[in-house]
């Protein structure tokens, strides 16, 4: 058989590759179809795409496939969390105390409503507490996606982000603080309890500090060139991405702080404000392929319900909130209305929380899975819809300009 | 219909400044004017603040005035109340002639009739008007004295355009103008300068048979350099690029003021075709070279660097600030040519320092809100 080496074999040498150009491939077919045909934002295709091919439906990709791509999915979150960090302008929040107010308000009362909801429904206390820190945080991917695909700008839109960082830093102090819980509920002792949080989430901080202080002298030594510095922050936030999996801390939290420290320590302006625009787009497009193929969706069978439930009071928690507080910072009602729809989506981070719950006691993250699960399948797809629609409603979306028409 | 001239006392002035609203994450335009106008809607305020063509301007105007320290004061009140309401949306206003690196295409036209209609009308003029100017007004009693004086101060226009000129990058390149803002101006069919008119009277003949032709429906609809303004009684210079700071607008509207004291009570010169023969050579000089250019001066048939013409000028102003009581105002014109130092030179050595644009409009920006080390504050 020595003759015919030269030939292919099975199972393909670079079976990955084909996979890693095929997710890339259907979730890029299918974001157009949405776009063209059905006029539904393209992240929804992409999810729709992830649906489609996983365990949920065909079975092309399976669960050991999308083991194998873990990797893209987190460093597509590193990124995004270093970005939305670097949204999270300090000096702001000094400067308009009630937007800080009208974050807590809002982060409090989704996570009130959801918790007493799932109470209702006879969920466990500390299952249903991670479940309602979960729902606090809106999904920084699809705002960031839906932003940069509908060319959005303005106050509304700076100040939804704003928000999505504050509500997401609130989202992972409270889940790190109840990983405390979770140890004391499976009978671990009082100092794995403290210590456990303690160092995720002072282990993540640092982790983001020091990152932040190599990148900051890389910079220097690199000079403004944009170009450099782009492949120095993917760099960076890449390799950070790994420190945080290795040394067991928060990857979440480290690059958010990374994000943050960047935005207001950064005190020379050494650092450009790079936009990470095409080359990000893959990571983007691959990372919601990937977290539409783990929806399942048996779990909207299993438990439909109560994620109808967990929806209707998460967004009612952020609506009375947001609403609330908007006169206080001079904006219309309706303005504060919009940013509670536009904050709706919840997604591929709330997976990545329900993955560190399961890694640690599985049982806890089945049981914990199935009630955030079939939430996230409904506001994987609803959610960039409503992105949609609440920066188009309140104009900040590109508009198709006004045909000129010349006069006589 | 005739216009009618609304009497003014003479030599009082009044200054218009369009603003950049800018975000803070990447100091690019912002559309941001609806939002921060209904917060200043909510606080008062001296003076007149409204909305610009485009969704990323704002226009401030001051209110009458005689006196260049009072008017520096309400330029101070007003940029405050505008900063402190912007800073609520976490934006930054910043002064300059033109953006240096937004782009045309991406700007918004602000819902408002008027603009729809000038967008139908120009097309993407339209939205490359996304350049920012000063507008100077001065009162003037009559009609007539606003045709004489428009005619006579044309010659000082160059004065004007170079000891404003803060629009040396545009659309992200350096254009090698000191003000590039004007080019953009130049585009529009009624730009240019009032026709040789010698009277009010003659004026209404001119406007009505314009109007007639059905050219123009009324006087916003010429773009000139110099133009009277019937309703406020005053003419308005256009031509000044809005400076990096409220004190140097102050400083061009006492200029205004002082020459136009100088040009009425000492009459030195009488309207002649000849001014106008040199005018866009003149014009041209300044918006390219700045405070570094030449000036022909057409009655004397003579060239001479436009600095030495300021200085001369300077010198013939000096009884008339005293008058005014704004020699502190003409103390920094001369500083200026002294120095040979405008805002486009000062924009142009932050880029050197700095190397990145982004950089150079967070500089402008710190250095509008009045930070003394405009390099480290108002930073993001």
């Amino acid at each position: 058989m020595d003759d015919a080496s030269f030939l292919p074999t099975f199972p393909f040498a670079a079976a990955n590759l084909m996979l890693v150009g095929a997710i890339l491939l259907c979730g890029l077919a299918a974001g157009q179809v949405f776009v063209r045909f059905l006029r539904l934002p393209r992240i929804t295709g992409f999810v729709a795409a992830g649906l489609l091919l996983g365990p949920a439906v065909l079975n092309l990709l399976d669960q050991s496939m999308l083991d194998e791509l873990s990797i893209f999915v987190d460093i597509s979150l590193g990124l995004i969390l270093f970005e939305l960090g670097r949204r999270l302008d300090i000096r702001w929040l000094m400067r308009d105390r009630w937007l800080f107010a009208s974050s807590v308000a809002e982060s409090m009362l989704s996570f009130l409503l959801v918790f007493a909801t799932l109470r209702l429904f006879d969920v466990g206390g500390v299952y249903a507490a991670t479940a309602a820190a979960i729902a606090m945080a809106t999904s920084p991917a699809v705002l960031l996606m839906i932003m940069h695909e509908r060319r959005a700008k303005g106050p509304l839109t700076e100040r939804m982000l704003a928000l999505t960082a504050l509500n997401n830093v609130f989202a992972f102090l409270l889940i790190t603080l109840l990983f405390g819980f979770v140890h004391l509920e499976y009978k671990a002792n009082w100092v794995k309890a403290v210590a456990h949080p303690l160092y995720l989430i002072f282990g993540s901080i640092v982790l983001g500090y020091l990152a932040f202080m190599v990148a900051r002298w890389l910079a220097r030594w690199l000079g403004k060139r944009e170009d450099a510095q782009f492949v120095m922050l993917l760099g960076m936030i890449v390799t950070t991405v790994g420190f945080a999996i290795s040394f067991k801390l928060s990857v979440l939290l480290a690059l958010l702080a990374f994000g943050v420290f960047v935005k207001n320590q950064d005190r020379q302006h050494d650092l450009m404000a790079v936009e990470f625009g095409p080359g990000a787009q893959f990571f983007f497009v691959v990372l919601f392929v990937i977290t539409g193929a783990g929806l399942q969706l048996s779990e909207l069978a299993v438990a439909g319900v109560v994620g109808a439930a967990f929806v209707m009071a998460r967004l009612a928690g952020k609506m009375v909130g947001l609403v609330m507080f908007a006169p206080l910072s001079g904006l219309t009602k309706n303005k504060g209305a919009l940013l509670a729809v536009g904050m709706v989506p919840m997604s591929a981070i709330a997976v990545v929380m329900v993955q560190g719950a399961s890694a640690l006691y599985p049982e806890f993250g089945a049981r914990l899975s199935a009630i955030v699960l079939s939430a996230v399948v409904i506001l994987e797809l609803v959610g960039p819809l409503a992105t949609q629609w609440a920066l188009t409603r309140a104009g900040e979306t590109e508009a198709t300009p006004r045909p000129p028409e010349m006069k006589p | 219909m005739t216009l009618e001239f609304t009497h003014s006392d003479a030599f009082t002035m009044g200054v218009e400044l369009e603003l950049m609203i800018l975000s803070t994450h990447d100091w690019d335009l912002m559309r941001g004017a609806e939002d921060l106008l209904a917060l200043i809607e909510k606080v008062d305020h001296p003076g007149e603040i409204k909305p610009e063509i485009t969704e990323s301007m704002i226009e401030i105007s001051t209110s009458v005035h005689r006196d260049y320290r009072e008017m520096l004061a309400e330029l101070e009140a007003i940029r405050d109340i505008v900063l402190a309401q912007a800073q609520r949306r976490n934006l930054a206003i910043a002064g300059g002639g033109a953006h240096p690196f937004q782009h045309w295409a991406e700007q918004r036209i602000f819902p408002k009739e008027r603009f729809f209609h000038l967008h139908e009308m120009y097309g993407y003029l339209a939205k490359q008007f996304t350049v920012f100017g000063q507008h100077i007004h001065i009162g003037v009693t009559s009609g007539d004295d606003a045709v004489y004086l428009t005619h006579v101060i044309s010659r000082y226009i160059p004065h004007f355009i170079a000891l404003s000129a803060s629009s040396p990058f545009s659309q992200g390149i350096d254009t090698a103008f000191d003000s590039s803002r004007l080019n953009n101006i130049n585009a529009f069919p009624l730009s240019g300068t009032m026709p040789f008119v010698k009277d009010w009277a003659d004026f209404n003949a001119y406007f009505d048979s314009m109007r007639d032709l059905k050219v123009v429906e009324s006087m916003k609809d010429f773009y000139w350099d110099i133009r009277p303004k019937p309703e406020f009684g005053t003419i308005e210079i256009r031509v000044c690029d809005t400076p990096l700071t409220v004190r140097k607008a102050a400083m061009l509207g006492a200029y205004a003021q002082a020459l136009a004291r100088h040009l009425m009570l000492d009459r030195p010169h009488e309207p002649t075709l000849d001014a106008y023969r040199v005018y866009s050579f003149n014009r041209f000089t300044a918006c390219r070279y700045g405070l570094e250019g030449g000036f022909i001066d057409a009655a004397s048939r003579t060239r001479r660097s436009l600095k030495e013409d300021i200085a001369q000028t300077l010198l013939r102003l000096a009884p008339h600030a005293e008058a005014l009581g704004s020699m502190e105002a003409l103390d920094e014109v001369r500083r200026c040519i002294d120095s040979g130092e405008n805002d486009a030179a000062w924009l142009r050595a932050q880029l050197a320092a700095t190397q990145t644009l982004n950089d150079v409009v967070r500089r402008q920006s710190a250095l509008w809100a009045g930070t003394r080390d405009a390099s480290r504050t108002g930073q993001t």
